[in-house]
């Protein structure tokens, strides 16, 4: 029973890969550029949708990834204008683009919903082939953290660390936070809308529904990762990306876990709430009530009561 | 550290109680049977009633069925399927167009039933769908025949010149039903126009619009407009249009007359199919798709919104409708 339990976590593994690509993409918006980007609701399925419609009609793998890479950087870069050119807050500046996306994807894909079969198209990534899939994947991965590891070693990857950190002293340093900003973005949503061509071969579709909650999601693995594995990744970025990863695997094997045993689906929702909720908590609860500093304060309130 | 090492020793009991949860796992004799429903509304609750009471009937105690939800998301219907196939089901039941997309690309090996999907050359991506599907997918199809419901329309609303087509514009199989019907009047001379909304937030907006426009609509087996159906009436009741619906539950809340199946017998229908398939009886690569059967679809209306627009109650119980039972 154990082993057949064990045997569903490939595919948990498979689905966590996939959404771990989706989350680094949310990592740099969310962590590096601390914009909360709505955007990944809609992205995500502008990716799936341009992969679906490139594979039906003929075109190579490689050719299908790239485009929806491409769309994916162009709808950062709608974000990315809303924000910065037309001065509308980030949050909202990403439902607006979600709500342009609507749109989009449903005239790319020309219905609200592609079909994508694996037995009819050579897929990289299907549950029919987990362990081929899981290889891709695992390419995938590594590539994304490899490219994005030098590329913000470089001058220019800084800069936009830095518009993260702090953002008038990186204006006063001379950087031009606008365009780091929408950088960012289209960085983040080319790689949110890579994890949705992937996502739509494993699902078997591209559907307009897709991307509803794709930002809890991300962020549930940002969090996660970071709450779990932030000893493994002291100084270094790449394996702080790796971290994000892992936290979405771990995101999934919880959740196949709770529908393999037979738990009450209506609940999951609730559950993947109530998982954010408690890993965001838990950097807070560190600090508050076990860390040094806090205790310090507790010894100098109890000796402040001595004394008096 | 400490908290993450409580976590993470919660997550190895989660694991280890996975292995007692399981009571049946395979081999004691009973046919396992996962059902994955993309969303909880009523036409699908029913197909999947229907489904489990002709397992419940023909096997009794020695069927084991898993019924799970997706909330409405496609990619949870992966995870639904994954499952299903990791615990090596005998048979899997696919209720609604993303749950069969996601069955299809999870197993070639497993049986899988569909139902409650209106055309799977276009759910399955097949061109020149010739009526049985060939591989391990079969099923039923919630399709009421479009050129019926086509014809309908012409014969309640002889005077109609222009049809507007109300739907929601995320959901594949109103999209479907639509062009079809669209074909089917514009070859009798009628003019067509598409209405879609993307939400229930603009229904009433578009609703307007549509009513504003058309001499009569039509509202296709739609999960949103069924949703907000009342709704729909609120925005269109001052125009004192015929609205034929393509459903039921549609009908009851905004149509004047609709030609409709039950999806309890269509979740039934597919109950039996699947009876056969684990009995051993037939093989589910040469099963073509299932209809519901010509005397089964009910010609029903609406007593109340007859009254509402002023149309003749008496010449259409004369053509053989009935009234729908609040």
């Amino acid at each position: 029973m154990f082993i057949n339990y064990l045997q569903s976590l490939p595919a948990a593994i498979a689905q966590g890969m996939i959404w771990g690509i989706m989350a680094i993409g949310v990592y740099i918006t969310y962590r590096i550029l601390d914009v909360a980007d709505l955007t990944v609701d809609g992205s995500i399925c502008t990716g799936a949708a341009v992969c679906a419609v490139m594979i039906i009609s003929g075109q190579p793998m490689w050719l299908a990834l790239l485009f929806s890479i491409l769309a994916g950087m162009l709808t950062g870069l709608i974000t990315g204008i809303f924000h910065t050119f037309m001065g509308i807050p980030a949050i909202l500046a990403g439902i607006l683009t979600q709500l342009v996306l609507w749109t989009v994807n449903l005239k790319i894909m020309g219905a609200a919903n592609k079909a994508l079969p694996a037995t009819k198209f050579n897929l990289i990534v299907a549950r029919l082939d987990l362990y081929k899939s899981i290889f891709f994947l695992a390419l995938f991965v590594f590539a994304v953290v490899a490219i994005l590891y030098l590329f913000f070693g470089t001058e220019f990857g800084a800069t936009i660390r830095s518009t993260g950190a702090n953002l008038n002293m990186s204006r006063a340093q001379g950087i031009n936070t606008n365009f780091t900003k929408v950088f960012g973005l289209v960085l983040s949503n080319g790689l949110v809308a890579l994890a949705g061509a992937l996502l739509a071969q494993y699902q078997g579709n591209a559907d307009i529904n897709m991307g509803k909650g794709a930002i809890v999601i991300g962020l549930a693995a940002v969090i996660i990762g970071e709450a779990l594995f932030s000893w493994m990744a002291r100084n270094n970025f790449a394996i702080k990306l790796f971290t994000v990863v892992l936290g979405s695997i771990v995101y999934y094997i919880v959740y196949t876990t709770v529908i393999y045993l037979g738990l009450d689906a209506d609940f999951l929702k609730m559950l993947s709430a109530i998982l954010v909720a408690i890993f965001l908590a838990v950097p807070y609860w560190k600090k508050t009530y076990f860390s040094k500093a806090s205790k310090k304060k507790k010894e100098d309130a109890s000796s402040v009561k001595e004394a008096v | 550290m400490k908290l993450t090492k409580i976590l993470c020793l919660c997550l190895t009991l989660v694991l280890a109680l996975s292995a007692f949860a399981l009571t049946s796992c395979s081999d004691d004799g009973k046919y396992n049977v996962g059902v994955v429903q993309l969303v909880q509304h009523p036409a699908l609750d029913a197909a999947t009633e229907g489904f489990k009471d002709a397992l419940t009937e023909a096997f009794g105690e020695d069927v084991e069925i898993d019924i799970q939800n997706a909330a409405n998301s496609t990619d949870t219907c992966a995870t639904i399927v994954s499952t299903f196939v990791t615990k090596n089901v005998d048979l899997i039941m696919a209720n609604a167009t993303p749950a069969l997309q996601a069955a299809q690309n999870a197993t070639a090996t497993i049986p899988v039933l569909g139902t409650s999907i209106t055309e799977y050359g276009v759910a399955l991506g097949i061109e020149n769908f010739t009526g049985t599907v060939g591989t391990n997918i079969s099923g039923t199809s919630d399709l009421a025949p479009l050129v019926e419901q086509a014809n309908m329309i012409v014969d309640l609303a002889p005077e109609a010149k222009k049809v507007a087509m109300l739907y929601c514009s995320a959901e594949a199989n109103s999209d479907y039903q639509v062009k079809e019907v669209t074909r089917f009047l514009t070859d009798k001379g009628i003019e067509c126009k598409a209405f879609p909304f993307s939400d229930s937030n603009d229904v009433q907006l578009i609703a307007t619009q549509a009513a504003d426009w058309a001499d009569a609509m039509y509202i296709p087996t739609d999960n949103t407009a069924a949703s907000c159906a009342e709704a729909i009436w609120g925005a269109i009741a001052d125009k004192k249009i015929p609205v034929i619906a393509g459903e039921e539950g549609i009908c009851a809340g905004t149509g004047l007359a609709t030609l409709s199946i039950d999806y309890y017998d269509l979740g039934y229908a597919t109950g039996e199919m699947a009876v056969k398939i684990l009995k051993g009886e037939a093989n589910v690569s040469e099963m073509p798709i299932e209809y519901t059967p010509e005397e089964k679809l009910a010609k029903k209306y609406n007593k109340d919104i007859c009254e509402a627009i002023g149309y003749d109650v008496t010449a259409l119980e004369a053509k053989g409708y009935i009234a729908i039972e609040k």
